[in-house]
């Protein structure tokens, strides 16, 4: 596994452009970092400021390779590539809380943005006025908007909110697209249709993500659960209480396979078996380090005992490759459909490349289906 | 003896079982909280590990619960052998169960 610690404080957030060549983050503060691979190093080439508050989301198109970028300061920006500057649009989003996450179209003709005002602002743009221009989806949002994905067929857009449900509503905007056709989500989709809403989790849904084909809808959510809703079965939704602290950021990487990862520092696999309807825990996707087992001497042993009333032999530090919580997955190759290698950051500073193939050659019992 | 190792254990799934889910009655929910309390505290240490791991998931979830709300109600030497019962529990459960005693909206 290729890992790179970027910075001493916590990545808030990253993207990768096309090639992944180049990743954008929020370095924990209000600006936008972009560095470039140079070989086997990471060179810094850009700085973004411009917003005035800490950067919480951040999407780069592959195709237009334009950014968007929200923040607590309430704004959005798409960024466009001037020559060699990276040239700032504001948008307005009509919000009057921090704004959380924001995720480009598939189509890369609208982007949402979801926020701490209870609503989702879907923007595009507004030819004749030459401004990005913003609709709400506000019913019945109770709480912030932690996440977001949308459905391959650039309309349907999947939220996960702090009021502890996972939601999909429809995001049709007329005035730069055709009337999509059905779904096994539904037919009517006019805009801030409701066409699916989890019943209540006992947590905040952290990370939320469509399936490759846009028929099953994944979350976790801050009771260390993962479940999964799947439209062909007429949206019958699988859940899985996990062993493991809470989880932040899923994605799938085949029709039935996730990852997910959070505050236990390292990702994991789970399977969903589409005959029985059930998710199942597949396996700690971390390869720990050879640690060297050298005895306690009498003396550690006794402070052990007097600090910990435990003379066990298990040390204070992780053996994880990221040593702190991972809040963000994404993936790099295959697609969500074919996932061939993904990537984390985390509050450690730290961004790791994963590769799948690897990963099941070196862990014997790990099942990708 | 044996039989009464049967008992205890008969009694605790019969307690587990019962547990009036979605009841928001204090009365009721402190009627199970005590029967609870009371068949956990009657186990002797070493059959508390196999009762522990007859439980399916939710059985592990709904033990913890029941564990840490007799940590806030302690009786006369109850925490001791709740702590038993945690450890073990914390073993099949992992820290998920403790999570989701924190989280959940509906109490013991």
């Amino acid at each position: 596994m290729a890992y790179h610690s970027f910075l001493l404080e916590p990545i808030s957030c990253h993207a990768w452009n096309k090639d992944r060549t180049q990743i954008a983050l929020c370095p924990n503060n209000h600006e936008v970092h972009i560095y470039r691979k140079d070989g086997a190093r990471w060179s810094k080439v850009h700085e973004l400021k411009e917003h005035n508050g800490q950067v919480t989301g951040i999407d780069w198109a592959p195709e237009s390779n334009r950014l968007v970028t929200c923040g607590t300061d309430r704004n959005a920006y798409v960024w466009t590539l001037k020559g060699n500057v990276w040239k700032p649009t504001l948008v307005i989003l009509r919000i009057n809380r921090a704004a959380r996450c924001v995720k480009w179209s598939p189509k890369e003709n609208k982007f949402a943005v979801g926020s701490g005002s209870r609503l989702i602002s879907v923007c595009y743009f507004e030819q004749e006025n030459d401004w990005w221009v913003c609709k709400h989806i506000k019913k019945p949002i109770r709480s912030t908007v932690l996440s977001l994905d949308w459905h391959p067929n650039n309309v349907l857009l999947a939220a996960g909110s702090c009021d502890f449900k996972c939601r999909i509503f429809s995001a049709y905007i007329k005035e730069v697209e055709e009337r999509p056709s059905p779904t096994p989500w539904g037919s009517k989709m006019p805009f801030g249709e409701l066409m699916f809403e989890s019943s209540s989790s006992c947590g905040w849904v952290h990370s939320i993500c469509f399936s490759a084909s846009g028929s099953r809808v994944a979350w976790v959510s801050h009771d260390s659960t993962l479940c999964l809703a799947d439209a062909n079965k007429k949206m019958a939704v699988a859940s899985l209480c996990t062993e493991t602290l809470p989880l932040l950021a899923v994605t799938f990487i085949t029709e039935n396979s996730l990852v997910a990862a959070g505050h236990d520092c390292y990702p994991m696999l789970f399977t969903y078996e589409e005959s029985q309807g059930t998710l199942t825990f597949g396996g700690k996707l971390d390869i720990p380090k050879q640690s060297s087992q050298r005895g306690l001497t009498a003396r550690e042993r006794f402070q052990n005992l007097d600090k910990k009333a435990s003379s066990d032999t298990a040390n204070a530090t992780l053996d994880t490759l990221h040593k702190n919580s991972i809040r963000h997955i994404s993936v790099l190759a295959g697609g969500k459909a074919n996932c061939s290698q993904f990537c984390t950051t985390g509050m450690d500073g730290g961004m790791s490349i994963w590769d799948v193939k690897s990963l099941e050659s070196a862990l014997k019992d790990l099942k990708i289906k | 003896t044996p039989r009464r190792t049967g008992d205890a254990l008969r009694a605790f799934h019969a307690a587990i079982r019962s547990h009036p889910a979605n009841c928001k009655n204090p009365a009721m929910k402190e009627q199970a909280q005590g029967t609870m309390l009371k068949v956990l505290t009657s186990f002797k240490s070493s059959d508390i590990e196999p009762a522990v791991n007859s439980l399916d998931r939710n059985g592990v979830d709904l033990l913890m619960k029941y564990i840490y709300k007799g940590f806030e109600k302690p009786t006369e030497n109850s925490s001791a052998i709740l702590l038993q019962w945690h450890e073990k529990a914390l073993a099949v459960g992992g820290l998920g169960s403790i999570v989701r005693v924190l989280t959940a909206r509906k109490t013991v």
